[in-house]
């Protein structure tokens, strides 16, 4: 198992397309902290709630996580990697583990980096506009503590998704329609609901209180159940399914 | 001696259709086996079941008394190609080797010492993308040898391969076998591997026709091809460049055995030899295959 992780990471860092989606996340993350935190008016920052929102700009690492994890599966389905993957390892639970384990320290890669990047811009922005600094010491470690655990969630969500998909175009597409649009809708019409949904349980996680999220913790629950489902999924259907 | 390689009534469907239909085979260790049919023969179906990649709709196969998935040590003990075309086109031949010996739990350098075996070491570090097909056969079967395997199983690899490329691969899997190791290749045309196997496994539409060695089959071959030519002994040089036997008959007329007139006509046109006759008596190696994998008349 230590081995085949070791693989997967390697696999990770030596190809270019994990340079490019860490650049896409950086570029993003830098646009919208920036921006937000220049160009929003002084008394629109002063609430904990304000505050929170923009230093939370670094939890976009989430989806960059899970694309990263999606890529670890679906890239080896597209270019037929999988067979040479799974002739060296003919258990195919252990090559999933490993991905699952791969993708969770990727995102935690993912996590530092992005969160890092938000928070220390937003927070700059905050201290060269003399705005007083207003979330306290909890609301602080539940933000940056909640968005890496999140980020390094969708990693490893990222892997089960791929997994279960296995076509790369098909599994791109379908996390950036659902977290961005059918799961807002979903959230927005029954909230009841949507707010299980992975993307709002991350966003309970963080310690945003929009009306309708669970509380933290229950996010983190209900994300860490999500990424335990595609687990147990993707190693099922791993094993299941033969492989062309 | 325990078979390295047993298929026991092995048969997979896709639906209604049935893509290897009861097959039933053995290899002893320290042989080379040619796996024959033509396109869509089931082939291919057959090594994936073999391999662990796709599971059988009946009977089993076995690899070392095993299924393959059961093997601890697979990476250790069976290396495969199964496409020449599994790799990360914007990863190196090196790394894809690394992150493979990675997973088999062993060192990098292994990784280095098979690209020496299969002279790729100057491309080492290039991306497999700027790879041209030869190249990535050589890489896929570096990654094959990777944990000095006892079994090599091998799905067309002389696709692609320049004349040079089969000469390679031929020499290189007869000095293989020489240490008592197994090897299992596939093709569509015999005459890529006759060359090279003790024995040969033919299929059609997913059924053995016929399993028998070399010699027996070579001994199916009743006929040759006879040649008038002005310059025999010249066309007989060109011939035996290609490891194709000849029996002078006199002094314009030659005897060709093995292979059929094209192969013939190609080899004379290439040595710039004019023929005045070129006649094929009785039946080629060649003939025999296509005879035996001919659809069955109605």
């Amino acid at each position: 198992m230590i081995d085949q992780a070791r693989a997967e990471l390697l696999k990770i860092r030596t190809t270019r397309t994990t340079i490019g989606i860490v650049l896409g996340m950086v570029a993003l993350i830098l646009l919208f902290s920036l921006l937000s935190g220049l160009l929003t008016k002084a008394p629109d920052l002063t609430s904990t709630e304000d505050q929170r929102g923009l230093l939370s700009v670094g939890s976009l690492a989430g989806v960059f996580s899970a694309l990263a994890g999606i890529m670890l599966v679906t890239s080896e389905y597209r270019h037929g990697t999988i067979r040479p993957t799974f002739l060296v390892t003919p258990r195919r639970s252990r090559v999933v583990y490993a991905k699952l384990a791969a993708g969770l320290l990727a995102g935690i890669v993912f996590g530092v980096v992005g969160e890092g990047l938000g928070f220390a811009i937003g927070y700059a922005c905050l201290a060269g506009r003399n705005i007083d600094y207003v979330l306290n010491g909890g609301q602080t470690a539940l933000l940056v503590l909640g968005t890496l655990a999140g980020v390094a969630l969708w990693g490893a969500l990222g892997v089960g998704i791929g997994m279960a998909v296995r076509n790369q175009v098909g599994a791109i597409i379908g996390l950036l329609a659902w977290g961005f649009v059918a799961e807002n809708l979903l959230f927005a019409f029954v909230p009841s609901v949507g707010r299980f949904a992975p993307t709002h349980a991350s966003d309970a996680l963080i310690g945003l209180t929009t009306k309708h999220l669970l509380p933290a913790a229950a996010g983190g629950a209900v994300l860490l159940a999500w990424t335990i489902a595609f687990a147990i999924a993707a190693t099922a259907l791993a094993a299941r399914r033969d492989v062309a | 001696m325990e078979p390295t390689v047993v298929a026991e009534s092995l048969t997979k469907r896709f639906g209604s259709l049935v893509a290897v239909d009861d097959l039933s085979f053995a290899l002893a260790p320290g042989t080379i086996t040619g796996f024959l049919g033509p396109n869509g023969a089931g082939k291919t179906t057959t090594l994936r079941m073999l391999l662990g990649l796709a599971k059988p709709s009946g009977g089993s196969a076995l690899v070392f008394g095993r299924p393959y998935a059961a093997l601890d040590d697979s990476a250790l003990r069976v290396g495969a190609v199964l496409e020449a075309t599994d790799f990360h086109p914007g990863r190196s031949g090196r790394d894809h080797l690394r992150t493979l010996s990675r997973a088999a739990g062993l060192p990098d350098s292994r990784a280095d010492e098979v690209l020496r075996l299969v002279e790729l070491d100057g491309a080492a570090h290039r991306r497999v993308k700027g790879y041209s097909l030869g190249m990535r056969q050589r890489l896929g079967l570096a990654a094959a040898l990777l944990g000095d395997p006892e079994l090599l199983i091998l799905d067309e690899p002389a696709n692609g391969l320049d004349p040079e490329g089969v000469r390679w691969l031929r020499d290189f899997l007869r000095a293989f076998a020489a240490g008592k190791k197994t090897v299992l290749i596939s093709s569509h045309v015999l005459a890529e591997v006759a060359q090279t196997v003790d024995q040969v496994l033919i299929i059609n539409r997913g059924k053995l026709v016929v399993e028998t060695s070399l010699e027996q089959l070579t001994a199916r071959v009743s006929g040759s091809v006879r040649v008038r030519t002005p310059e025999r002994s010249k066309l007989q040089d060109a011939l035996m460049r290609e490891r194709i036997e000849t029996t002078a008959v006199n002094e314009q007329g030659l005897l060709v055995h093995g292979v059929g007139t094209e192969r013939v006509g190609d080899v004379a046109f290439a040595a710039g030899v004019p023929i005045h006759e070129l006649v094929a008596e009785g039946s080629s190696l060649e003939d025999i295959f296509l005879e035996l994998t001919a659809e069955p008349q109605t």
